[in-house]
């Protein structure tokens, strides 16, 4: 055999490898979403089998019972403040402590980012009695603002180590002109931090949407606050044993996330590794 | 106000609200663990008994629960990130080779990494259940009628099996990043010498690899170290204490036995082993990277 045809068919038997290795490793989705097709005694008769006759009674049942707009609303809301929280503050602090480079910087950036050190379970006994004092805890926007403090940390480092590489003229000549810090902030640095920015947000929203602890602890309480995560795992937990719906409430609370994968798996990677690579 | 005074001030405004949230959510907070931590406490009166390094003792040496929790979280996350690592490395450099599709298929690794973790266990749950009972009646193979949550010394491999395979995807595409970034003329100097395919990938690709392993022993590392959300799906810590992680201890310490004092205890140990064993392994790997 040539050297030419030895490596196209090296090639084949590494696609099909790979083909068998990535269908195993996605079929329990597949059978997840597959299954909540199905009515509760099909699943038992043949987890494996496509459905006989696909039908979307599961979904009916599921979406008023788990009352699924709500809590897409209530995800949305908690996210949007977290993100929204995160950015400005976390940005307009990277901004500040690096060009206004002193003693009071230094102190104060360490100080933001080293709680990145400290695992959320060290201290969520005492998080629970401490927002319980300030009243941010059982609501949706108080636990929105709870993940800045969360969010900060991180954000700010990352948007510090971004602007270590933005020239100072950039902000210089704008103060030249007479724009006040908080304009330059505005009009001149937060445009430019804009790549650095989707970093965060991607990372935030993965995070925030997907977050099941902190949501358990703040909003468990009440059915007008939880998430969907939340929702879904008392739902599953509670209908232990009927899979058809317990299915269909685990399809609905991932689908959001994996629709905007699939639009958006560029732009998502990307940002994963590069707040990876800088975090 | 001189000019110097007031950029000071714009300074601690334009600070100010990160450092009071940061203080607020997480210096407060861990203030109050070191202080409840040498109490008797049950979350709900309003004063806390100070007992000193009681609670200390107690989780040290009446009880064996949380230092067999040490031990299950060490060794998940041994395995963790050996294994996340390893596949993911074997994976990324299958996956930079050029050919089409190869971004559907990165796509179909990273899927399970965008799925919420709760919900990831309970999708194993269904599997390790329903899914192995059909395999066995199809296949007849002994593998499958396992009881794969039920038993002890299995449990441990199905926790950890589904903590990479959620996560795998994650470091696929942070080597594939690393790889892709590995100067192809370093590569084609190494083939003109005459490197063989192997030599190629432990002599050049391998140490190259460097910052992308660091990062990811690291990520991984921290990621295994807080595992909750999966073993909370999948066993809620069973059976028995099989699966038992630090976190999941310091859960239910707290939130099912209402002994807070306890639990502010484990969370303070937690936090000094976190904080010991990233250290020493960030220092180790930091030391053995090679620049080019």
């Amino acid at each position: 055999m040539s050297m030419k045809k030895k490596r196209k068919l090296g090639r084949i038997v590494m696609l099909i490898c790979l083909t068998v290795i990535a269908g195993i490793y996605i079929y329990p989705v597949y059978l997840m979403f597959m299954n909540s097709f199905k009515p509760f005694g099909e699943i038992i008769a043949d987890v494996l089998a496509f459905p006989i006759k696909p039908d979307l009674s599961n979904y009916t049942y599921v979406i008023d019972k788990m009352k699924y707009l709500k809590l897409f609303r209530n995800n949305l809301i908690i996210t949007l403040i977290g993100i929204a929280g995160i950015v400005l503050f976390a940005s307009l602090a990277a901004y500040i402590l690096d060009r206004r480079r002193g003693k009071y910087s230094t102190i104060a950036y360490t100080l933001i980012i080293t709680p990145m050190l400290i695992p959320f379970q060290t201290i969520m006994i005492t998080l629970l009695k401490a927002m319980n004092i300030i009243h941010l805890s059982g609501s949706k926007i108080g636990l929105g603002i709870q993940y800045w403090g969360f969010g900060i940390p991180m954000a700010t480092f990352i948007f510090y180590n971004f602007m270590k590489t933005v020239p100072r003229e950039l902000d210089e000549s704008a103060e030249i002109d007479g724009a006040s810090t908080l304009r330059t902030y505005v009009s001149i640095i937060f445009p430019v931090l804009k790549s650095v920015t989707f970093t965060v947000i991607v990372l935030d929203v993965m995070w925030i949407w997907n977050d099941f602890l902190l949501p358990l602890l703040m909003v468990n309480s009440n059915n007008e606050t939880k998430t969907l995560v939340l929702a879904a795992y008392t739902f599953v937990g509670q209908m232990n044993t009927k899979w058809n719906y317990a299915l269909t409430a685990m399809v609905l609370a991932v689908v959001p996330s994996i629709i905007v994968f699939i639009f958006l798996q560029k732009y998502i990677v990307d940002g994963v590794v590069a707040g990876a690579v800088k975090g | 106000m001189t000019r110097k005074v007031k950029k000071q001030v714009e300074t601690i405004v334009f600070s100010m609200p990160a450092l009071i949230l940061v203080c607020m959510m997480m210096y407060i907070p861990f203030v109050m663990s070191g202080y409840y931590s040498l109490t008797e406490w049950n979350g709900i009166s309003k004063e806390a008994k100070f007992i000193g390094l009681q609670n200390f003792k107690t989780i040290f040496l009446e009880s064996s629960d949380f230092v067999q929790s040490l031990w299950f979280t060490m060794k998940y996350t041994l395995v963790f990130v050996i294994a996340s690592n390893v596949l993911a490395i074997a994976l990324a450099v299958v996956l930079t080779k050029k050919f089409r599709f190869a971004n559907f298929f990165r796509g179909v690794f990273f899927i399970p990494y965008i799925m919420s973790m709760t919900i990831v266990g309970f999708i194993w749950k269904f599997i390790f259940t329903s899914g192995f009972e059909k395999l066995y009646e199809i296949t007849g193979m002994g593998v499958w009628n396992l009881s794969w949550l039920g038993d002890t010394t299995l449990v441990f491999y199905s926790v950890a099996f589904v903590g990479v395979w959620q996560s795998l995807g994650f470091y696929i595409v942070l080597y594939i990043a690393g790889l892709q970034a590995i100067p192809q003329d370093v590569l084609e100097a190494a083939i003109v010498d005459g490197a063989n395919g192997r030599q190629k990938f432990f002599k050049v690709t391998l140490p190259l690899l460097g910052p992308s392993f660091t990062t990811c022993i690291f990520m991984s590392l921290t990621n295994g170290l807080k595992v909750f959300d999966i073993i909370l799906a999948l066993t809620k810590g069973g059976p028995g204490t099989a699966t038992n992680s630090v976190t999941m201890q310091i859960y239910k310490e707290a939130f099912t036995n209402n002994h807070y004092g306890t639990g502010s205890a484990q969370s303070i140990v937690y936090f000094l082993f976190v904080l010991i064993v990233t250290q020493l392994v960030l220092k180790a790997f930091s030391k053995k990277e090679v620049d080019l």
